[in-house]
């Protein structure tokens, strides 16, 4: 049954049409070489003003012509059909990353809450079960918005809410916010930020990709190793580096990882979580603030730089937010 | 009951780990964390434990790969798998690599302390010898209960985990009825999910192993209505 289904595979489908084209377009060429001399023989007898006595190549062509007509449209069906699949495989992936994601801070939750109900708890114990809770809400929280930002960017529907944002101090909240998990992770935070930096953004937003980085940084690298991050001005851009000690990336692996659902497959990486959804996102989010954002590797081992450009700009009232939509 | 009894907790989620932690050692357990398949693998090297509560989704080696390694060298020690992944077949991975039990993500506490309390009675009745020793004997045939090694009709191979249960358990009270409610209370420890029909597919394929005619068996013998019945000297 499944050799039968296997000979039905649209691949193989397609391999079978291609040499079907292939033989009847030389049975076809072959034929009419062959036989137009007869053929117009016989046709003269009965309608000579039909054939001119050379040969007739229009005939020829307009045959081939139609043939190539057919092979298009097979082609064709093959590339939509390959892009389907392609797409039902990223989102049966995505289901099934999501799903694991969603889970593992859910049971933490209950596990701690049946904790309370069950087990006679002390106070301290009860202050550091709610405190684990709260990181595990935020973390479900910040899966569900890259989940539901991932659908906002379309073109065209993004919309910035801008304001006059102080760098040094947004980049150290954000770190602050995230104390927990560097606690846990054992990871030293390095901050080297130069001060006075004020840019234009969405708060919100530029937070998430903060946040998007960071979890990442935290994720694939072993506990203990440190994190810098590192904020300088340039002519035209703000840029702000996290330099990780972590797995690293390969070549091949440095433009992809920006793809929406793309997850680096590789023995040391398949087990750990994520969506696909955390750069992707923080691409697009960038790519709205006329920004970039890049990563730089030596290769696997050797940990990655991610660098955020962000547009210097120039701010009319600093000081006072004001709401502007970029796009 | 459970006192001083070494588990091992191999998570890499640090919450959940802590919180396992935590409430096994309320019960009473002496409680190890490692947070990846290497570390858990280690640990096992280094020390004795009576029971693993093994992730599937770790880092540098997945759970799977550490239960098909505990699996090599050992065909009984008890694996509790712990996954976010709650198909059908994600289940039979895991039991198929020889976990014991499978326990899917959120689950709830009390469940998963009498499921750990379930594993270590079993490999409690498990540990204690057949006649003061490990291997058994009947006619031409053996088990060695520590491997998991055992001869019958076609020479010598390994019996499964569970197999190597049922044989016990049938073997410990041999010339007495056996019901397959005992069995599954025993060796599936009453598995919501296992039916009775599953005693008698285990005892189909102990008996091609042991029995000439599988139909007409001389060693594991069906007690009709009641359950099945070892006989290690047949009439025969």
């Amino acid at each position: 049954m499944n050799k039968l289904r296997a000979l039905f595979h649209p691949i193989i489908i397609f391999v079978g049409v291609q040499i079907a084209w292939i033989i009847l377009m030389a049975v076809w060429i072959n034929w009419y070489i062959k036989n137009s001399r007869k053929f117009q023989e016989f046709a003269q007898k009965f309608r000579p003003d039909l054939f001119a006595d050379e040969f007739n190549w229009l005939i020829l062509l307009e045959g081939c012509f139609l043939m190539l007509i057919i092979l298009a449209g097979v082609y064709m069906i093959f590339v939509y059909w390959n892009k389907q699949a392609n797409l039902n495989r990223l989102q049966s992936n995505f289901v099934s990353s999501v799903s694991h994601e969603l889970k593992s801070p859910l049971a933490s939750i209950q596990l701690y809450l049946e904790t309370m109900k069950y087990q006679e708890v002390s106070k301290t114990d009860r202050e550091d079960f709610v405190e684990t809770m709260l990181t595990d809400t935020e973390r479900l929280s910040g899966l569900i918005e890259n989940i539901l930002a991932s659908s906002k960017f379309e073109p065209g529907r993004m919309q910035l809410q801008v304001q006059p944002v102080e760098m040094e101090e947004f980049i150290r909240e954000v770190a602050e916010g995230l104390k927990r998990q560097f606690e846990e992770r054992k990871c030293q935070v390095n901050l080297e930020l130069e001060p006075g930096l004020a840019l234009l953004l969405d708060k919100r937003a530029m937070r998430m990709v903060f946040n998007n980085l960071i979890r990442n940084t935290l994720r694939y690298s072993p506990i203990g190793a440190p994190l810098t991050i590192r904020m300088r001005k340039g002519k035209k851009y703000c840029e702000i580096d996290f330099i990780d000690q972590g797995i690293g990336l390969e070549k091949k692996d440095q433009k992809k990882i920006f793809k929406k659902f793309y997850r680096v497959q590789n023995p040391d990486t398949q087990n750990i979580e994520g969506a696909g959804l955390g750069l992707f996102i923080s691409k697009e989010i960038i790519r709205n603030h006329k920004g970039q954002i890049r990563v730089a590797s030596e290769g696997r081992g050797k940990g990655s730089t991610f660098t955020v450009a962000l547009p210097l700009g120039k701010l009319k009232n600093p000081g006072s937010p004001s709401e502007q939509g970029v796009r | 009951m459970g006192q001083s009894k070494k588990i091992l907790v191999v998570e890499d989620e640090t919450h959940l780990a802590k919180g396992l932690k935590f409430n096994l050692e309320r019960e009473g357990y002496e409680v190890t964390v490692a947070g990846d398949g290497e570390a858990a693998l280690e640990q096992l090297k280094d020390r004795e434990f009576d029971l693993v509560i093994l992730d599937l989704m770790l880092p540098k080696m997945g759970g799977i790969e550490v239960a098909k390694k505990i699996r090599e060298t050992n065909i009984r020690f008890p694996i509790l798998m712990l996954s976010a992944k709650s198909t059908e077949q994600d289940r039979a991975a895991g039991l198929a690599v020889g976990a014991d039990d499978y326990l899917a993500k959120p689950f709830h506490l009390p469940e998963l302390l009498l499921r750990v309390k379930g594993i270590l009675r079993r490999w409690e009745w498990y540990k204690q010898p057949v006649q003061d020793q490990e291997t058994f004997r009947f006619g031409d045939k053996w088990i060695n209960f520590g491997t998991g090694k055992a001869k019958g009709c076609a020479g010598e191979f390994y019996l499964t985990a569970k197999e190597a249960l049922v044989m016990k358990l049938l073997i410990q009270k041999k010339g007495n009825v056996v019901t397959r409610e005992e069995l599954l209370e025993k060796v599936w420890g009453y598995d919501p999910e296992t039916e009775t029909r599953t005693v008698d597919n285990f005892i189909a394929r102990l008996r091609k192993y042991f029995e000439k005619k599988p139909q007409k068996p001389s060693y594991i013998l069906t007690v009709r209505e009641k359950g099945y019945q070892f006989e290690p000297e047949p009439s025969e």
